[in-house]
Formats: structure tokens, sequence, C-alpha cells
């Protein structure tokens, strides 16, 4: 008996949009916010917590994922998600090991799926790049979003990733933080970078889902049209 | 006269091949390229398109040109922001868009603009629709990809997700209700869509990419 | 060295093949991710060429300086994966002795055979009203790489042929170009947009971009939070 999800991933790699048909009685849970349409016969109760946009947040100390879930509750019925921002979106099935997910690129998950923001080794990851992590544990389906379009890549042995580019690998990867000097012109201050390359080294065997855009450049450049304050 | 929807849905364009009185309306900054010889001239569309007309995302004034040729030529006809495009083939009938997805259309489609009534007030998008009507072919676009559904009943779309519907589609936006609403789309609005007919949607919304954004910043 | 695009025409990625020795210059922030055996180098002048110094230019759209990436590989059967910062296309060009001006947003990576030149003022700033766009011109026999915003397209110009001002990622130095109004009416040039074309002559490729990144700045930016 499984509790895989009936999905569909359409109009990838740039606007992808995720349709779930629930069987009465199940459920999914998802990011607040991700919706884009449901079934009348679906009911959404929604994430305890208030505000859960107004930071991409920072989930440190154990906090519970901040999730809506909807339930086919008067029949069977479709919903479906999309993110905010032009990308795509992978579909993972987790069957007792891990995924290690960028916070931000999390979406959506069905029952019998856990996520954590704080485990054993996530401490001091990625802290000035403002990269939090998440673990998906359990069995069940896990659905993830990138920034831009998402390639999948077979770490055999050795590969490294600029940092800004991770969006989720399998916990059977080993994975080490470095600088390189000069990827990202270091030393100059600014709103968004960090101003050094940081790049990840993974090695190891297991899948590792990198994107093909860094959502920094995008913020630094439409900081620009931002309204100011003394026009409001 | 030829048009392509070309790159779709992620930054698609029009590829309009013209041949000598050949004419397509479109708007006024939608020209990306074009080949010699096309004139554009730009028409006022008289009372039925008001200056308080928004798109759906901004406060800009919709103007439209008028594209003609005495010669073979092509233009390259595009939107403000990455998306899908599609065209409809008006026979007669009508459609609403949001007024914001207008792209183009041929000079016998008659544009209008519309009172949505107050049950469709999207908040900050003013209560305008446009409407298309007679024979045709009119182009759309979107951010996001575009996607359709038959409605039979009643569907539930999270406001900003919406772009076109038949007008056998009656629309009510309204608080998703009590604790929910800060959690659909940043703004706690959703449209609740009822009747028979055919709804196209768009796989992302402005409104969730400035939520994103603002998140960030 | 081989190349692949990927994921067109949005999320555009070049994923590289290289063997040992191969080199290629990309814009610095370009990197993705590699495999071990590369090395990276950082410069601000291009290397095996007479380019200027590309000190205080700064990419438009993301403000950074524009410092180069020299990658070499050590080892044999290397592979490099590259993007641009913007989303949209990339598009490989072979330039074989001739000369390409190309929108500095828009260089992303070339090789060794290529000269960067960033003195190229063939534009005058008004042109752009305000944005910060530089323009650089290269020149040599080699892989030029080129990024857009939005899907690139090529027309091969043979006479006339119209560009918006926004649109433009790089053209041929055959081509001759003036700057002019659209249209016959002034109505466009008041509202959305200067109006501003480039109206290239002669005979010569040219790369356009579909779309025009101000354009979604101007209807996101009132829905932000202000700074």
């Amino acid at each position: 008996m499984t509790n895989a999800l009936d999905y569909k991933i359409d109009f990838r790699p740039d606007f992808s949009l995720l349709t779930i048909n629930l069987q009465p009685g199940q459920k999914v849970h998802a990011e607040p916010s991700a919706m884009a349409s449901m079934s009348p016969t679906l009911t959404m109760k929604a994430a305890l917590k208030g505000g859960a946009m107004k930071s991409l947040g920072r989930m440190f100390g154990g906090e519970s994922m901040v999730v809506n879930t909807f339930t086919a509750s008067k029949g069977p019925g479709e919903v479906v998600f999309a993110p905010g921002h032009l990308g795509d979106t992978q579909h993972y099935r987790l069957t007792g090991g891990s995924l290690i997910l960028q916070r931000g690129a999390f979406m959506v998950h069905g029952e019998g799926v856990e996520i954590t923001g704080k485990w054993q080794g996530a401490k001091g990851f990625f802290s000035g790049e403002g990269l939090v992590l998440l673990k998906a544990t359990g069995t069940g389906d896990v659905f993830f979003n990138s920034y831009g379009a998402v390639i999948e890549i077979d770490v055999t042995d050795n590969y490294v990733v600029d940092t800004g580019y991770i969006v989720a690998f399998e916990d059977t990867l080993q994975y080490q933080i470095s600088t390189l000097p000069g990827l990202r012109g270091g030393g100059i201050k600014r709103l968004f970078f960090s101003g050094e390359g940081l790049v990840c080294q993974f090695s190891g065997q297991g899948r590792l889902w990198i994107q093909t855009r860094y959502v920094n450049p995008f913020l630094s450049w439409i900081n620009r049209f931002r309204p100011t304050t003394k026009n409001n | 006269m030829e048009v392509t929807i070309r790159n779709a849905p992620s930054f698609a364009n029009l590829l309009v091949n013209l041949d000598p009185g050949d004419r397509i309306v479109a708007e006024a900054d939608a020209m990306a390229s074009m080949s010699s010889g096309i004139e554009m001239t730009t028409r006022w569309n008289g009372g039925v398109f008001r200056a308080i007309a928004r798109r759906i995302f901004g406060g800009e004034s919709i103007f439209v040109n008028e594209f003609k040729s005495t010669q073979s030529g092509h233009i390259v006809i595009t939107q403000p922001f990455p998306g899908d495009m599609a065209c409809l083939e008006l026979k007669g009938n009508t459609m609403f868009l949001q007024p914001g997805a207008y792209i183009a259309s041929e000079p016998q489609v008659t544009l209008g603009l519309g009172w949505a009534g107050i049950r469709s007030f999207i908040s900050g998008e003013g209560l305008f629709r446009m409407k298309v009507s007679g024979y045709g072919r009119v182009w759309f676009g979107a951010y996001g990809a575009i996607f359709t559904r038959q409605v039979e009943g009643e569907y539930i779309v999270d406001t900003g997700h919406l772009v076109a519907y038949e007008p056998t589609i009656g629309i009510r936006v309204g608080m998703a209700g009590g604790i929910f609403a800060s959690f659909f789309g940043g703004e706690g609005l959703i449209t609740r869509v009822n009747g028979q007919g055919k709804i196209y949607m768009q796989s992302r919304s402005f409104e969730g990419l400035a939520a994103w954004t603002n998140a960030h910043l | 060295m081989k190349h692949e695009l990927l994921c067109q025409p949005a999320s555009t990625a070049i994923r590289f093949s290289l063997e040992q020795g191969d080199e290629l210059t990309c814009e610095v922030g370009a990197m993705i991710a590699m495999t071990k055996g590369i090395t990276v180098e950082t410069t601000s002048k291009s290397r095996g060429g007479s380019g200027g110094i590309m000190k205080g230019l700064k990419r438009m759209f993301s403000g950074e300086n524009f410092f180069l990436n020299h990658f070499t590989a050590q080892q044999p059967n290397q592979s490099l994966i590259i993007g641009p910062t913007m989303l949209g296309d990339c598009t490989h060009h072979a330039l074989s002795g001739g000369a390409m001006i190309v929108q500095g947003s828009s260089w992303v990576a070339s090789d060794s055979g290529i000269q960067i030149d960033t003195t190229w003022q063939g534009f005058s700033s008004a042109f752009f009203s305000g944005e910060s766009m530089f323009w650089v011109k290269c020149s040599g026999a080699g892989n030029l790489f080129l990024s857009s915003y939005g899907a690139i397209y090529s027309v091969e110009v043979d006479g006339e042929y119209t560009v918006d001002s926004g649109h433009i990622v790089a053209f041929e130095d055959t081509l001759q170009f003036r700057i002019g109004k659209a249209g016959k009416s002034l109505i466009g040039s008041f509202f959305g947009g200067e109006g501003l074309v480039c109206k290239f002559s002669g005979r010569g490729t040219l790369y356009c971009q579909t779309h025009n990144p101000p354009s979604l700045g101007k209807l996101l930016g009132p829905k932000l939070k202000p700074r």
C-alpha cells in the first residue's frame, strides 16, 4: 500500500506547474502561497503561524515547517501548485533516506514525510550567503523548485558547485564548503553579495540538483525599481 | 497574414509576416524589431479605451498601434514580461481578458473595456476587464505558461492566476475566509469561478513574484 | 572543446567539455559547477589581446564590476557548466577574423582566440536613456558566447532592419546604424518608452532579444517594499 501521489509537472523548465489529483481522504502539505487553483471538493487548513511570507526565513532551532494542508474531504479533486518565480519543479520519492534541500526550494510534500531545519551537521553551513538548508526524511513524495532550470547530476566521485546554485542533494553525499578566490569579484561590499566565491565540493555517490540561475543578481537589479519611501 | 507564436511558454513572442495590405493592431511598446517598409501609426482607440485602463500590474495606459506595410515584411511583437502567448479565433463571440493580457489583434476585432462589477474587485487592479469581440484573431499573453480548465459548476483560483474567461463564467473574488486570509497569494484573495465554460490561467502570478521578491528584500 | 546549450530559452546554461590545456574566459559569476580538474584565475583584462582595462565598467544587470575568470583544464575529460546572470537565452557565434559589437551584459564567454575591447563608443549614452550600458567589441578567430534577456533570434540583414533600443544583443561591425523614431506619430515617444529605435543597414548578422529587462522592472517595482 503506497502513499504515492498522482501528480503531473507541466511547462518545465521555466514555468513549471504541479497538478496533484487527490483521492478522497488524501492530503498534501504546501508552502503557503503555493496554491494556484483547486477543486471545490478540497478543504484547506491554514498554517498555524501567521506571516509566512514575511520573511523567507530562517528556520532554526527545531521550528516546525510552516505549511498549509489540503485534504480531499468532500470527494476526489485536484490542487495545482506553482512558485512565485520563474523556474522548474522536481519530484523526489523518499524511501527511508534523506534529501537535503535549500530552504526556499521546498514547495509541497505528501504524507509520510517530515521536514526539519535542524539536524546534526546542519549548523554552520553557508552562514554568509543566507542559504539555509532543510532535511526531508521518511517515506513519501517531496516537490521542490529551482530558480531557473534544474539539472540533475549523478555524482560518482567529486564535483564542485557554486553555493548559489545548489537546490537539493541526497544525503549519501559528503560536502565541504570552501572559497574559490576570485570567482565572484571578491572584496566588494554590496547589498546582496557576500563578495567571495563560495563553492561546495561534493564527494561520494548520490544525486545532486543544481539550478541554472542565481537569485541575488535579480534582487540587486530589481532594487532600483522599488518605490522610495518619500514617494509613497 | 501569417502569425507564429515563438519561444512559448518561456519568452513567447509573435512573428508576424505581413503582405502588402495586411494590418495588425498591437500595444504601443510591443515592437521588438521589424523589417524595413513597415509603418506604425498610433491609434487612440477612442471612447472605448479609457485613460483609466490599467494594466493588471501597473498604471500604464494602453495605447494601440496599427502596423501595416506596402511591401512584404515582418514584425516581432513581444510583451513586457516573460511568459506564454495564445491565440483566440473569434467568430462573433466574446471573451473577457485581464487588461494586461492583451497583445495584438486583427483590425476587425472590437476592443472594449468593461466594468467587471464590484464582485470581481481584485485589490489594486481596478474594476475593469477587457472585452474582445467580433471576428478575427486576438493574441493574449501571460506571466507564466497558459493552461485551461473546463469549468462545470465551481472552481477556485488564486487571484492573479486568472487570465481570460468566457462570458458564461461568473467571477466572485473574496477572502478565502477567516484565518485562511493571509495565506493565499500573499493577499488573502481567491477567485471563485462558477458556471459552464472555459477559463485560461497562467502558471505564475505577479502577486506571487512580488511576494517572493519581497521575502528576500 | 565542445559546448552544449541546455535549458533554452529562459534558463539557458552552457556545458563545456574540456581536454587538458583547453581554456575559456567567462564573466565573473558565470560558473555554476565544474569537475575538480579545472583551475580558475581572475583578471580585469582579456587574455591574448590588446583589450582595454575594464576598470570601472559596471555590468548593467548585476551592478558588478566587469571582471573575468579564466578557466584552464589541467586534466583530460573535464566539464564546466556556466550560466549568465539574467534569465534568458545563450547562443554561440563563431568569429573568423571579423568583429562583433556586443552589448556588455550579453557577453558571457569566449575562448582565447577572441580579443575583448571595452573602449568601443559607437552609441552615445543618451540612446539608452540612463541605463548604464556599455558595449564590447569582440574580434579575432574563435568561439564567442552571448546571452540575452528573452529568447535570442538572429537576423541576416541585407538592406535595412529596425530594432527597438532595448532589444539589441550584438551585431557584426560591417553593419551601419542610425538612431531614430519608430513611427510617424509622436504619441509613442511620450508614453511607454522613448520610441527610439536603431535602424541597421548594410549586410551582416544581427542578434536580437525578444524581451527587455526594464519593462519587467517597471511593472514589478511598484509592487515591492519601498527602500
